[in-house]
This record gives structure tokens, sequence and C-alpha cells, in this order.
């Protein structure tokens, strides 16, 4: 095969005809809706519904069977009953690029083994990739694709595979929340031919991505996956949300080391060996995405000590803390740093030692001129890996003029700029629930992703993107 | 090759390991050391051999029925002459759980230098492929489960950081008047078994899984004094 991956794949992420199959002629089923999304979404190619009876669905021309298309089909959206899809493949022979199947009722249940088998045969000897089946579908802006309800999105540089449908569509509306922008996601099911690993490989050479992530439950093809990585090198971080176990083999557990083994301990070591980032929550997984995708690693120097800033002594203490026990340093500054910060004489109350914690008095100085002087010293003093910013907006209420957090943030961008690679830089909006809060915090998340600042919702929550960085980073450092 | 030999003759023999002299055969052809030893049939062949060794000495019973020797007694260490190895083989012999096995014979094996027991293991994981596994042996591996893995190959920097992780490191290094090991003769049979040419990848259609308990090792050098390679069900 001689076509680059890219080139295989881009027919898939970038399609100029879409096949719908299972849309009904009354616009009721899930493939009517994809329609409906996918036009919403940008897309402005032809869209063939197939239909054995109708001459027209939602408005547009049917065709019989996928071989009646005016164009070849490049992308074939399916959702009918599992049964039916082996012939409705075979019937597009030579004429279809790449077909999602969304059906399930296949290899997910025992009963349905032989009809994977047959659509796998079916999709082999028409000369189409498979993808599923029993998935979601595919979430591509740069091909204007989703099986998602979200609006217009731009093309991000974070490229997803999820082995789960539903937790794809968590992915992408929770992501896009956070400021994640995609490159791609595709949900993949039972993988009956596309396999998980052939997506990191297009992902790798995709020049508009840079950070992959992937949700696995069962890695198929663990082996090319480790390879894949290892030859990787780690030049792309990646991310991996495992789920579920599967059971060792039986000859495994009989000896010593097979019943020591179990399954973490081959995703433990596949991350040690590979520098990839291993993650257990879904939380986690958009948090460690959101630090990759908003800043560049540090390939030199792997990030170990981290400076605190903001409002909220408690706060600042439990952070302290928990930062500690993930491996990262937040040990108070040197001297001349303290003296710097003695020197600015600061009201009473606030901390100068690292964490700076300054009640809310100390940041509205001056409309936020004291904050920028402060985090100065941090940068030119403090030695920082990277610095912390934490906001807790409720302290802020009634008590201050509304301007005081984009006053914040000119104050720190302007040190960012006179200190440029000096340090990551992150800040953690912490609200309350309550709804004029939570509008205000999103208009500023929005602010500061635009300025590739990423943000969090609570200490613990950066903490642990932070020691995913640092994971990623000291990894590239070992391995030079 | 003697290690293809080897695991030709098991499956001659349809075993699903390889004896004891079999495996330390198999690892000296993978250089790593394993302590001089002989199988005896009985007491004459013992005596006709015994000149070569060096006591104090250790004596096993060789039988493909007994898979864990020390339990039905079959295993005599620190036998300092030909006497008392004599008395033990045929104190062994009367032994209820080796009476009515099938024995082939005694092994007589010189007594590795004293150092820490360690484990070193291996075995297939059906999607990752071969792996291979280090730890220090007694509680630590028993109770502790302090071991760490790899996916194999490793190079000498995962062999290292394998060493590193493990929580009781600081015993290897030395700690509490115990004196310090070769680090490196771990990261030499670590790479002997999980490296690129290793035991592991070069076998890994043969061996399903392999455990060295223990591997003693001294401030110079590493011994597999006890070995178990379990074989692959035949591929087809």
């Amino acid at each position: 095969m001689s076509e680059s991956i890219v080139e295989q794949f881009k027919p898939l992420f970038e399609p100029k005809t879409v096949a719908v199959i299972g849309a009904s002629a009354k616009g009721l089923a899930l493939p009517n809706t994809f329609m409906r999304r996918i036009r919403a979404f940008g897309f402005t190619g032809p869209i063939y519904p197939i239909h054995p009876t109708a001459s027209t669905i939602d408005g547009m021309p049917a065709y019989k069977t996928l071989a009646d298309t005016p164009l070849p089909v490049d992308y074939a959206y399916i959702a009918v009953a599992g049964a039916l899809i082996p012939d409705i493949l075979k019937a597009g022979k030579g004429h279809v690029r790449f077909a999602q199947v969304v059906s399930s009722g296949f290899a997910e249940v025992d009963e349905g083994r032989d009809l994977q088998e047959a659509l796998v045969a079916a999709a082999r000897e028409s000369g189409m990739r498979l993808i599923g089946p029993n998935c979601l579908g595919l979430f591509s802006p740069r091909g204007h694709i989703t099986f998602a309800e979200v609006g217009p999105q731009p093309v991000g540089s974070v490229g997803i595979v999820s082995q789960s449908g539903g937790l794809g569509t968590d992915v992408i509306r929770r992501g896009l929340q956070r400021g994640i922008q995609f490159s791609g996601l595709l949900t993949v099911g039972n993988c009956a031919d596309v396999l998980p690993t052939e997506l990191v490989e297009f992902y790798f050479a995709d020049p508009q991505t840079k950070v992959v992530g992937l949700y696995i439950e069962s890695a198929k093809d663990g082996r090319r996956l480790f390879e894949l990585l290892r030859e990787a090198k780690a030049k792309k971080p990646v991310v991996i949300l495992k789920g579920g176990r599967t059971k060792q083999g039986l000859a495994a557990a009989a000896s010593h080391t097979g019943s020591l083994a179990g399954d973490d301990r081959v995703w433990v070591a596949l991350s040690r060996q590979t520098g990839c980032v291993l993650v257990d929550t879904l939380d986690q997984f958009i948090d460690t995405l959101l630090i990759f995708q908003q800043l560049k690693p540090h390939t030199q120097h792997p990030t170990r000590r981290v400076c605190l800033f903001g409002n909220g002594g408690g706060t600042s203490v439990l952070a302290t803390d928990f930062f500690a026990r993930i491996g990262l340093d937040v040990t108070p500054f040197e001297t001349p740093a303290i003296e710097a910060l003695a020197d600015l004489h600061l009201p009473p109350g606030t901390c100068i030692t690292n964490p700076v914690d300054c009640p809310v008095g100390t940041l509205q100085q001056e409309d936020g001129a004291v904050a920028e002087k402060i985090l100065d010293i941090i940068f030119s003093q403090g030695q920082p890996d990277a610095l912390v910013m934490h906001l807790n907006m409720s302290a802020f209420l009634g008590r201050s003029k509304p301007e005081v957090l984009d006053n914040l943030m000119a104050a720190a961008l302007r040190v960012l700029q006179r200190y440029p690679h000096k340090a990551h830089f992150l800040l953690v909006l912490r609200a309350d629930g309550d709804p004029d809060m939570e509008a205000r915090k999103r208009d500023f998340r929005i602010k500061a992703l635009a300025h590739a600042i990423p943000v969090y919702d609570e200490m613990s929550n950066v903490g642990q993107a932070l020691a995913a960085l640092q994971w990623h980073e000291s990894f590239c450092v070992s391995r030079q | 090759m003697l290690s293809t030999q080897l695991i030709k003759q098991a499956r001659a023999q349809k075993r699903l390991a390889l004896d004891e002299k079999a495996g330390k055969a198999f690892l000296s052809e993978f250089h790593i050391t394993v302590p001089s030893s002989t199988v005896v049939k009985d007491e004459k062949e013992l005596e006709a051999q015994w000149s070569q060794f060096s006591p104090p000495v250790v004596l096993k019973v060789v039988s493909p029925d007994i898979l864990h020797k020390s339990d039905v007694g079959g295993v005599k260490l620190s036998l300092q002459n030909l006497e008392a190895v004599k008395a033990a083989m045929a104190l062994m012999k009367e032994q209820p759980g080796i009476k009515t096995a099938k024995v082939e014979g005694f092994l007589i094996e010189e007594m590795a230098p004293p150092g820490q027991e360690m484990v070193v293991g291996g075995y297939q994981d059906p999607q990752f492929g071969p792996m291979v596994m280090v730890g220090l042996g007694g509680i630590f591996v028993e109770i502790l489960a302090d071991v760490s893995f790899r996916i194999c190959p490793i190079d000498e920097q995962d062999a290292r950081q394998m060493l590193s992780e493990l929580k009781a490191v600081a015993i290897l290094k030395g700690a509490r008047g115990h004196p310090p090991v070769s680090m490196e003769a771990i990261v030499e049979v670590l790479m002997n078994i999980g490296g690129e040419q290793g035991l592991l990848m070069r076998y890994q259609h043969d061996i399903e899984a392999l455990d060295i308990n223990p591997l003693l090792v001294s401030a110079t050098q590493a011994v597999a004094v006890d070995a178990r390679i379990i074989l692959r069900a035949h591929h087809e």
C-alpha cells in the first residue's frame, strides 16, 4: 500500500460525499437526525440517503443501493438492522471508501459473532474499510461531520479514538465546554476492521493533530499499540483512559509471574516505556488533553516546581499538600524573592512565601497592578516551572468592580510576555454553582483560552494535569 | 541450538514445562549463571560423580509428577559431604509424596554464594506479548507484590527503571547493614530474559511463562538457583 496513512484516512475525516442508510421517509430515525446535524455542522457536499422504496428523504433524492449514487461514497453512515448490512455493503462493491456501522447486535453479544464475521467479509470483498459496528459515529470538524449535537466548531489539535460511543459524546460535549478543540474523534465500537492503532497512526502522521487521546476497553492489538508508541518516542503526547479489565489467559495465571500481573501492570508498563499518560476518569482525561492542547511541553526540563498565587488560604494549603503528594514541588521561595515581595508592603493577611495567598483586597489594589508586581517577582525570582493563578470568584462577589478579573488577567498576560517560555501559566477559576457566577466564569474562561491559558475548575484538577505534563516531559528528557 | 533441542525434547516427552535441569541448561544458553549441577540415578552414580563438586551442595528430587519439591520433602540444603548426601537421598526416597511418584533421579547442585533473593519472571500477555518482571524474593513478592513489569523487548534503561521503582530498592543498594548487591548483574539477567535478543522474545512462540525464583544476587554476581519454564500449548 503506497498511499500514506494520512491519504488513506482523508476520505473519512474529510468526506466529499456521504451516504446515509437507515433514514426513514417519515424523518424520525437516527440517520435523519445525522443528516440534519452534518448540514448544521457545515457539510455542503452531497448527502445520499439510501432507501429501498422511498424516492426522497427529508427533501433529498434517495437511492436504492450504495451502487446507485451519482458519485462514489467517501463515508457511509449505517444504522439499520444488523442482519441487512452485509448485503447492503456488497451492493456497494468498489463504490464506498469507509462504512461506519452504528448498529449493534454483533460480536458484543455471543449470538452476533457470526454476523460480525459476515459483516467484515462483506466489507473486505467490497473494497471498503469498516468502522464499528456498535459505535456512534464520527466527529470531524475539518470534514464537517458530527454524530453529536453541537454547534459549529473550529478544527482543533486533539485527536481521539473511543471504543465507547456514549463516552465519545461526553468527551466531545464536555471537552468543548472546557475549550478543547478537536482534530477528530472516531468511535470504533467493536473494531471489527479499522483498529484503534490505525487511528493512532493517522493522528501521529496528521499535521493537524498535536495530542492523541484514547479510550480503550480491550486492546485487541496491544502489541501494535506498544510498538507504535515506542517508535513515536512521545513526539506527540498520548493520553489513555483505560476502561474495563480483560481476563488474562488461564495459562498465564498458572505461573507465579502471571498471577502477579493482572491487567493494570501491562498498562503501567506501557506508560513507563512509551511516556503515554494513563488516566482513570473522564475528568482527568479532559483535564489532561486540555493541558497538552494549551501548553508546549518543556522537553529539556520537566515541570517540578510550581508556584501558587491567588485568594484563599485554605485552598492554598490543601493544594500544596495535594501537589506534593503527586510529585510537584511547592516549597517556599528563596530569600531574594521573599524580600522582593516583602518590599511591596502588602496588607496584613497576605502570605508571600509560596503559595502566595492574597485576600481579595490585595488583588483589587490599583485595579490589579499589585498583582502584576507580585507575578513579576514570582516569574523573575521565584524559579517557577509552572505558575497557577487561582481565583475564588465567590470572594469577589459584591465587593469588587466587575473588571477586576479582566485586570488580573491582563496583568498576567503582560508578565507572561516579559518572560516568554519561562514557566507554564495556568488558571483556576473556582465558582460555587451560582448561575450568574458560572456565566461570568464561562466568559472569562473563553478569554483565557484565547490567550492559550488552560483553565481549570479546581486545584486538584490542575494538579493532576500538571503531573501528567510532568510525566510526559520527564519521559522526553530521559529518552533524549 | 541446545535451547531449541531442550524444547523439542520436552515436547516429545509431552511435558508442559522444562524440568529443573533442562530449565537451567536453557537459562545457561542465554548467559545466565546457574549453579553447577548434575543428575544422578542412584547412590552408585552419586559416588562416581562426587569428586567434581565442592560442597556445600543441595539435593533435589527430579520427578515430572512433583511440581513443588519442597512441599513433599524433596529438597535438602547445605549438605557438607558425601555421607550427608547419601543419607539425605535415602530419607528422601521414603517421603510419602515421593515414594508414589515417578522419580527420574536426584539433582545435586552446588550452593550459590549467599546474596539477596530476587525473582525474575516472564509471561505472555494475550494482547501485548511477552512481559518481563522483577522483584525481591520472599515476602516482598509473595505478600507485598512489590514487583515491576515491562513489555518486551526492554533496553537497559528500562531494566534499571524496573529496579528503581521497586519499593524495596533501598535493600538492593545496601540498607540496614546489608551489603549492596550488583545492580549490573540483575540488569544483565533482565536483558538476557527480556531484551531484544532475550529468551522471551526469541522463544515467544514456545514459552508461556518463566519464573526464576530465587535469583541469588551477591555483590558480584547473580545466580539462578531455581527456574521454571512453562511451555506454550503447541501452536499450529
